[in-house]
């Protein structure tokens, strides 16, 4: 057919952003996002850590990453990320093995954000509070 | 109420890519997204062009992006979108003028999924497939879908690779699986559960927001994965 | 699982029958997500509000590694985040790679990335022998 040679495949990103989705693709997009960013820290954190075989002065001296200001502020993206994917994640499973719940998707992502504001807040708090302390 | 209709315009012959043209309507809130489009068509531009049919939500012709999110046009008031109106056309289909998209590759996936009863058994009594009102219930919601590709072209999933089988194909796929009188469901389930099928549904109901027959998409999605996972259609 | 239905969707349709490797994967996610939920959240915590960053240093993990139970909970958090992790970016993969070609190159590469951080991790983890001798060996 004449038509299927003119034939895109897939959406460019940014079009597809476009779309005005409800809370489920914004919590998709920030699942998808934060597990990017988590699988990147992950590869740094274990680069990091393996470095502990070349002794204490060059592990010592890399700790400046989670302790310098900028390495706080990496660490509250951090939290961000881990604390929304587990819950998201959670979310997703609950769903999956508990059919029953399949219908009410939108009261469950709220509930989630329920529980994810107020610990992340706390949890923000805590990570940058050294650095006005010193 | 006068209302603002802001178009993506298309036309293959002239354009190498589409742009945006406006066009000013008089419309009370009662009426529908499409009148608004028919007016532009029969009385200021006639090269605008649209599919529609029934024009009562029933044909699944008219899906279109209104004002960014999927919906049909005969089902959306101008009441609920307010004066100022964004059409295009739904995303994932070639475009093959204005708002008309074309529905091959959607259709393709719904072929793939044996949409039609499988059973080469005899009837118990020679004549029908008696079926209980329970068993009937088991599937109702999926036989409602009237194949406008809404819900397909609302999905990131299709969107970033279109041979992702899709919302509405899995949601046909649906309506017979569950059919106590169809014989297929392993040979569905099977086909469903390749790489291109159920499991790239990663639950953002997209789909059941813009489904305009309120199917609930996700739910129908959820239920062939457990089959596929317990292997079983009973439940 | 079944065979014959395989075979008939094969005759039917003319495609290569798949085995349940999509279906595991997903399994996968699920159960290793929830496993993660509680040891990463968990590791995450602990290090930074039962220890705090501050305190943390060479000596710190060090000491902590001489208790082999550690040595297991820091292993386990390796492989399944990493696992789970990876999985994840081959199913972007999958949704944004197209070109079966690409697809196979760029998957490959990641499964390159994937063995070389499980390899370095589980080494670190694994193998860390931690005796004053060598803290006092490595001091001026």
């Amino acid at each position: 057919m004449a038509t299927r040679t003119v034939y895109r495949r897939g959406v460019p990103i940014l079009e597809g952003l476009r779309y005005r989705g409800r809370e489920g693709m914004f919590a998709w997009l920030l699942h998808r996002a934060s597990g990017l960013g988590i699988l990147l820290f992950l590869a740094l954190h274990i680069v990091d850590i393996f470095l502990m075989a070349f002794g204490p002065e060059i592990f010592n001296e890399l700790l400046v990453l989670y302790h310098a200001w900028w390495g706080r502020i990496m660490t509250v993206f951090l939290l961000f990320g881990v604390l929304f994917h587990a819950l998201n994640g959670f979310r997703i499973i609950v769903q999956d093995f508990w059919p029953k719940l399949w219908p009410y998707e939108r009261q469950l992502i709220w509930i989630e954000a329920a529980i994810f504001i107020p610990i992340f807040l706390w949890g923000a708090y805590q990570f940058l509070l050294p650095i006005f302390e010193h | 109420m006068k209302a603002t209709f802001r178009i993506q315009r298309f036309d293959p012959t002239k354009d190498k890519k589409p742009y945006y043209r406006e066009y000013q309507v008089e419309l009370d809130p009662t009426d529908r997204v499409l009148d608004g489009l028919n007016q532009i068509k029969w009385y200021q531009d006639g090269s605008l062009t649209f599919r529609r049919s029934c024009a009562h939500g029933v044909c699944g012709s008219d899906a279109m992006r209104i004002n960014g999110a999927n919906g049909l046009a005969c089902k959306v008031l101008m009441r609920d979108v307010g004066e100022k109106v964004t059409i295009e056309p739904i995303l994932g289909l070639p475009v093959i003028k204005d708002l008309i998209v074309d529905m091959e590759p959607f259709f393709a996936q719904y072929r793939s999924v044996m949409p039609y009863l499988v059973n080469d058994e005899v009837p118990p009594d020679g004549r029908e497939r008696i079926q209980s009102i329970e068993e009937r219930e088991r599937f109702d919601d999926t036989t409602k879908c009237i194949l406008c590709a809404a819900c397909t072209t609302a999905c990131p999933s299709f969107w970033a690779n279109d041979q992702f089988v899709g919302p509405a194909a899995i949601v046909n796929a649906h309506r017979f699986i569950f059919d106590s009188r169809d014989r297929a469901a392993r040979e569905r389930l099977d086909i469903l559960n390749s790489k291109t099928g159920v499991w790239r549904c990663r639950t953002i109901y997209n789909c059941t927001v813009a489904c305009p027959r309120e199917i609930q998409i996700t739910k129908a999605i959820g239920e062939v994965k457990q089959a596929i996972l317990y292997g079983e259609t009973t439940s | 699982m079944n065979g014959n239905l395989s075979r008939a969707f094969v005759n039917r349709r003319g495609r290569v029958p798949h085995g349940n490797f999509e279906l595991y994967s997903w399994l996968f996610m699920r159960i290793s997500g929830l496993v993660l939920l509680i040891i990463a959240v968990f590791h995450l915590f602990y290090m930074h509000f039962a220890i705090g960053v501050d305190n943390i240093d060479y000596d710190l993990v060090a000491q902590r590694w001489t208790n082999p139970l550690w040595k297991i909970f820091d292993f386990f958090l390796l492989l399944f985040a990493l696992t789970h992790g990876i999985n994840g970016l081959r199913y972007i993969v999958d949704d944004y790679v197209h070109k079966p070609g690409w697809a196979v190159a760029v998957k490959s590469f990641i499964f390159l990335v994937y063995v070389t951080l499980l390899g370095l991790g589980a080494y670190i983890i694994l193998t860390f022998q931690f005796t004053p001798e060598s803290v006092q060996a490595a001091l001026p």
